[in-house]
């Protein structure tokens, strides 16, 4: 039977479910920074300080998470011709509790209040849950490139688990059940988090926007069939091993998806060289800089680097960087499609709708990716060399690129609203 | 089953993103009299897709698959849409406004791929589908100016 459901108009969700997310998500990215700037070098001393903890968990959930979910409200109907049922209560509930939750979270882990913590986990699990479910749905019936949407069934799988082992280690944090191993179980947590949930959604993305956004060859298709479902084999064995008291061998299957997403880095990087078109924007410069982070990271991870420098360069440098740059085509891009359809539903050809760049400047782009490329190497920095104070002018460089990415995407909303009023 | 009409339309569709690439090439090296000639290629290459898919294609597969009318509206509705890019393209070019040409090209860029991948994921196929005796004559078409 064939589906033309993805060729329907309507299927998109409206514009303000996705921006809702895209927005809330750079103050978040301030708060790590404000946080950081306050506690200083302490922050950063080992991955177990409380303000560590909190500036991992605005970042991953605040930003990142929060992003990740607008974009699975808008591209199960795009890529796979499934729209999300029921996408507005679903979209505005899932946002408001992980919002919130991700707050109180946040404030729990950072000043040890218990009741705020248990609260943030439950609310920030509840909104990641509902989300999830709603866009498995979208995925089962849809249809499309099966590689992008097994990645994507894989990332959202990852999610459950690591919304488990967050509620699982919540527990053991507020002393509600004893947890043998812990830092073994931390790992599991933060490898379906950021190797998982992140990393394969950000796959899966990759392997349609990469040769779409920049004419690049294709992906090779031994690439796009196996490293989705390898990376996720890598996370289940590590995650045997821990639970069977094995923790020091679970190393390895992370090792396995980590190197997985070594080789989709490089081999990212090689398309992009390849490319048809010529333009390097702001949107090029985060992939290059996302995939060099990838690559320092699994090169520190297996020469056993430290800790602290690997999360600053995947949760930043990849995790807040990647998101920007892709927002940067996506919003523009967003705003003027709506625009579009408003007009030719208003039968208004005599006003004319600008191009892309007049909702995001380019070249405030390029100036955002310069802004953060400057936290990323004063938040590296400190972290490899400490006691010269840079961590706290590390977190207000953060900041200053968070807010500046914020006031973009706030722009890109404005001018579309002042639009949108004229049809 | 045979794939003739989405294997030529879709590697049409790839010679439109060279040439494209290619007016963006041009325009950002501020080389005007070849980014006039590369806009008119352009141009004329995606102007000589749209007649074939709307004057043949699409009436062809209207006619034998009542169930595509609504996809072959919707792929109609785009290619106004890019048809109007593409004149405010010509004007940027011939006023030799950068910043508006690239702009607009980035726009073109993006409408012309989600628009690509609608057409290769699911109205191609379908005419596969619908019109298996006529596939490799239209394919024919495509190449012969």
């Amino acid at each position: 039977m064939l589906n033309t459901a993805g060729l329907r108009l309507d299927q998109a969700p409206p514009l303000t479910v996705p921006f809702a997310f895209f927005l809330g998500a750079p103050p978040f990215a301030v708060a790590a920074g404000l946080l950081l700037a306050w506690q200083g070098e302490g922050a950063l001393a080992a991955r177990w300080t409380p303000a560590a903890l909190a500036l991992a968990h605005l970042i991953a959930l605040g930003f990142l998470s929060q992003i990740l979910c607008g974009a699975l409200l808008q591209l199960p109907p795009v890529l796979a011709g499934a729209p999300v049922p029921r996408v507005v209560p679903v979209g505005r509930a899932a946002q408001a509790l992980l919002a919130t939750g991700t707050a109180l979270l946040c404030a729990g882990l950072a000043l040890g209040w218990g009741p705020a913590l248990g609260l943030g986990a439950l609310g920030a699990a509840a909104g990641l849950t509902l989300l999830a479910g709603a866009v498995a749905v979208a995925l089962s019936r849809g249809r499309g490139s099966v590689d992008t949407r097994r990645a994507m069934g894989l990332g959202l799988g990852a999610l459950a688990v690591t919304v488990v082992l967050g509620l699982v280690l919540s527990a053991a944090l507020l002393g509600w059940l004893r947890l043998p191993g812990l830092p073994g179980w931390v790992d599991l947590h933060l490898g379906w988090g950021l190797l998982g949930w992140a990393g394969l959604i950000l796959m899966g993305v990759g392997y349609q926007v990469v040769p779409m956004f920049h004419v690049t060859p294709a992906y090779p298709g031994w690439l796009r069939s196996w490293s989705a479902p390898l990376a996720a084999g890598g996370l289940v064995a590590a995650t045997v091993l821990t639970l069977a008291g094995q923790a020091e061998r679970a190393t390895w299957g992370l090792g396995l998806a980590a190197a997985c997403f070594a080789v989709f880095a490089l081999t990212t990087l090689d398309r992009q060289r390849r490319r048809e078109r010529p333009i390097l924007d702001a949107t090029l410069l985060h992939w290059r800089l996302a995939m060099a982070c990838v690559l320092a990271a699994v090169l520190l991870w297996f020469t056993g680097g430290r800790a602290e420098t690997i999360g600053v360069l995947l949760l930043v440098g990849v995790g807040v960087g990647l998101p920007s740059g892709m927002l940067f085509k996506i919003m523009p891009f967003l705003s003027w499609f709506h625009l579009q359809q408003r007009q030719l539903a208003a039968r208004r050809f005599d006003l004319r709708i600008p191009h892309m760049h007049a909702f995001i400047p380019e070249r405030r782009a390029r100036i955002h990716w310069g802004l953060h490329l400057s936290a990323l190497g004063l938040l590296v920095a400190a972290t490899l060399v400490p006691g010269r104070g840079l961590a706290s002018l590390a977190g207000l460089a953060l900041a200053v690129s968070a807010g500046y990415l914020g006031l973009l995407l706030i722009g890109c909303y404005l001018r579309y609203r002042a639009l949108a009023r004229r049809f | 089953m045979t794939t003739a009409i989405t294997d030529s339309f879709t590697q049409d569709h790839h010679g439109c993103d060279r040439l494209l690439a290619q007016a963006e090439r041009r325009v950002a090296a501020g080389d005007w009299p070849a980014a006039a000639t590369a806009v008119a290629d352009l141009g004329a290459a995606m102007e000589h897709h749209f007649a074939l898919e709307e004057g043949v294609l699409f009436p062809e597969l209207a006619q034998v698959f009542r169930v595509a009318e609504n996809p072959i509206e919707v792929m109609v509705a785009e290619h106004a849409q890019l048809r109007a890019l593409l004149t405010d393209l010509h004007q940027a070019a011939a006023e030799r406004a950068q910043a508006d040409a690239l702009g607009v090209l980035e726009t073109l860029h993006l409408l012309v791929q989600q628009h690509n991948y609608k057409e290769e994921g699911v109205l191609y196929p379908m005419a596969d589908g619908a019109l298996p005796e006529r596939g490799a004559a239209i394919a024919a078409l495509l190449a012969g100016d």
